[in-house]
């Protein structure tokens, strides 16, 4: 197996300008941003150039879980890179809606050149905004999307299209029939509903949704309502989720209750690749079906802004297909020696993980 | 006919909440027959020991006319130091659980100083502290929290003895253990009087603000064993852990018939409080109800719980 570093790695491809299949062909580990298919969509919009280096801003809506420590760590490794960025600041608003807006009203008046965005909410971010990109600042929203059309450039992944590809994996590997449940994430967020909307979509006529029910992209919170439906469903073929923390809770309250593993849908995070690998020998019909939501989508949305600050054109919107990972590929994603926190398609060496994770 | 007086002098020490805990078992096992396995029942008490934990500490405070919203940022600190400081090797159980034991003591120490010697309000110090507490465990892991419980540890989560799941035996060890404080030492009469009265408490000699002080250590030494026993079920770091606890362990303790003044409850009270909303919640998503609906549902049960309970001391 060779294994390439991470600078080497992206200057060698640039140069040879080789395909990007080529590193999975080589078997090395996945640096899945290399890999990448970023679609545009929308007309391409061009900035007005502004003298450089750039101060750049990041309004995080919430710093409270290790994919936004991952995704911040990315963002601020690639900064550390750019010479075209003099400044980047990270500001957090805490999960509450007010304060976001406040914090970008902040950064407007502190004339930061660009602005990069998770909104907690994307219809309440949406007008301050729309005043910040009015005022010159190039605002880049990337991971969830902001309403209307006030902002720069968006990059993300189609929560709709990950759902339908989960939805329809999930189907096909029970065969085209069976019971599932689903579980989603924080009560009535965007992203699990256009996923859910989906997947439901996707999936055979011949699967039958047993229940679906919020929990929280939390382990704790998953596995004790799974327990309840394992309570109440005598048989489970297949478990749907967008998030695979809550596909680690569910995949261990089935063990508690002494049932067998079940084909299961989710994404990159590591405890569930270590769940996989520790359990598969055990349970036959213990299947994985998972499509990452990459931590370092925001680099995207950077390099982006740093092109509309030099006046080039870039997409309006840019959505990422993200890679997917099965029982064939995960060993590529799996970090043995990381904790289950990780989100394993990343840009981050192992010894950047290290450092955020402290292991 | 002589069990009649005697059924009824349990339940008013224990809690007319037991009424309603049955009421709730008998309605919902005829929506959905799934309740009444013995797989769901001692589901559910293993589920409701990780909230009784926690309400059992919440009793001490409201008994003591305060109220202590800092279990949460305690549950999620413990948790967080718990992991890592253990590393999932068992030589580190004993050191990661005293090192949290004790923090939680220190806590709930100051929790208590600032509410009985420096005079803020619980509401507002409990508050302050839970935002503190939350930060600590922000600040501590960057956002990206690693460790794992020792095996050995997750017994005491997962595990069970002649099929009564762990989690449950250690919490009603835990409540037995506070019924003989509050009922069986002076401590109690104290904690009751200072409850209930506290100049008048002051006036006949009893120390109100070590009692206090305690009471709000305590309070967060069960939300540490709470937050223990909840990282032996789960066996991983989460910075999100504590949070369904701020209130629903308020709740648990009101449901149970504790008045917020102070002076009113007992702990056999919270554990049926305790139960009830625990079956509420697993009731709610054995039907199928989206979570929208479940909150609307335990909203109302708290509100018509509250006013119950006052028309029943009005009645008395």
């Amino acid at each position: 197996m060779i294994i390439t570093t991470h600078h080497l790695n992206r200057r060698g491809l640039l140069k040879a300008g080789a395909g990007m299949a080529t590193l999975t062909l080589l078997g090395g580990r996945a640096f899945a941003q290399e890999g990448v298919t970023l679609t545009p969509v929308g007309a391409m919009v061009k900035g007005t150039t502004k003298p450089g280096p750039y101060r750049i801003a990041f309004a995080n809506g919430f710093s409270g879980n290790s994919w936004r420590a991952m995704a911040i760590a990315a963002l601020q490794a690639e900064a550390a890179k750019t010479p075209d960025i003099a400044e980047f600041v990270v500001v957090d608003g805490q999960g509450d809606i007010n304060k976001q807006v406040n914090d970008i009203e902040g950064l407007i008046n502190q004339q930061f050149d660009a602005i990069l965005i998770i909104g907690n909410s994307g219809s309440a971010v949406a007008p301050i905004v729309k005043q910040a990109t009015d005022e010159g600042i190039v605002t880049a929203p990337f991971n969830l999307p902001i309403d209307g059309e006030d902002w720069s450039t968006y990059v993300g992944t189609d929560p709709q299209k990950k759902g339908a590809t989960l939805g329809k994996w999930l189907s096909d590997a029970l065969g085209g029939k069976g019971k599932i449940v689903a579980l989603g994430g924080l009560p009535g967020n965007s992203y699990t509903a256009a996923g859910w909307a989906g997947a439901q979509e996707a999936m055979s006529k011949d699967i039958e949704v047993l229940a679906f029910k919020d929990a929280f992209w939390e382990e704790d919170r998953a596995k004790v309502v799974m327990a309840d439906l394992i309570a109440a469903y005598p048989e489970i073929d297949g478990v749907w989720c967008d998030g695979a923390q809550n596909a680690t809770g569910a995949m261990k309250a089935l063990l508690d209750a002494g049932r067998p593993l079940v084909p299961v849908t989710g994404d990159d995070y590591n405890g569930l690749l270590k769940l996989f690998k520790a359990e598969k020998a055990n349970h036959p019909k213990f299947d994985i079906g998972l499509m990452s939501e990459p931590t370092w989508q925001g680099i995207f949305a950077m390099r982006a802004a740093v092109s509309l600050l030099k006046g080039e054109e870039v997409p309006k919107q840019q959505i990422l297909s993200p890679a997917m990972i099965t029982a064939a590929n995960y060993e590529t994603y799996l970090r043995p020696n990381l904790p289950d926190g990780v989100f394993t398609d990343n840009s981050l060496t192992d010894e950047e993980l290290a450092a955020i994770f402290k292991a | 006919m002589q069990a009649l007086p005697l059924i009824t002098k349990c339940l008013k020490s224990a809690g007319a909440v037991w009424i309603a805990v049955a009421g709730l078992y008998v309605v919902s096992s005829l929506i959905s027959p799934a309740m009444f396995q013995v797989g769901q029942v001692l589901n559910i008490l293993q589920v409701a020991s990780f909230l009784g934990v926690i309400a059992l500490g919440q009793t001490v405070v409201i008994l003591s006319g305060g109220i202590d919203l800092s279990q949460a940022g305690m549950v999620t600190l413990t948790n967080i130091v718990a992991t890592s400081l253990m590393l999932g090797q068992t030589e580190n159980m004993v050191f990661a659980v005293a090192v949290c034991l004790v923090l939680a003591l220190l806590i709930g120490a100051v929790n208590g100083i600032l509410v009985a010697v420096i005079g803020i309000t619980p509401l507002i110090a409990t508050l302050g502290s839970n935002a503190i507490l939350f930060g600590v465990a922000l600040v501590y892991t960057g956002g990206a929290p690693r460790g794992a419980a020792a095996e050995a540890f997750m017994v005491l989560g997962t595990g069970s003895l002649f099929g009564v799941p762990a989690p449950t035996l250690i919490w009603v060890l835990l409540a037995a253990v506070m019924v003989l404080l509050l009922r069986g030492t002076v401590y109690g009469r104290w904690l009751y009087a200072t409850g209930a009265n506290a100049r008048a408490a002051r006036l006949m000699g009893v120390p109100v603000e070590r009692v206090l002080i305690a009471a709000y250590a305590l309070s967060a030494l069960l939300a540490c064993m709470g937050g223990l026993l909840l990282t032996a079920y789960i066996g991983n770091p989460s910075l999100g852990i504590g949070n369904q606890f701020m209130l629903t362990a308020v709740a648990a303790v009101v449901v149970g018939g504790a008045a917020l003044t102070g002076g009113v409850g007992g702990i056999m009270a919270t554990v049926g409080g305790a139960i009830f909303i625990t079956l509420l919640s697993s009731f709610t998503n054995i039907i199928r109800v989206s979570t929208g609906t479940q909150f609307v549902i335990q909203g109302v049960i708290i509100v018509l719980s509250v006013l119950a309970y006052r028309k029943l001391s009005q009645a008395r």
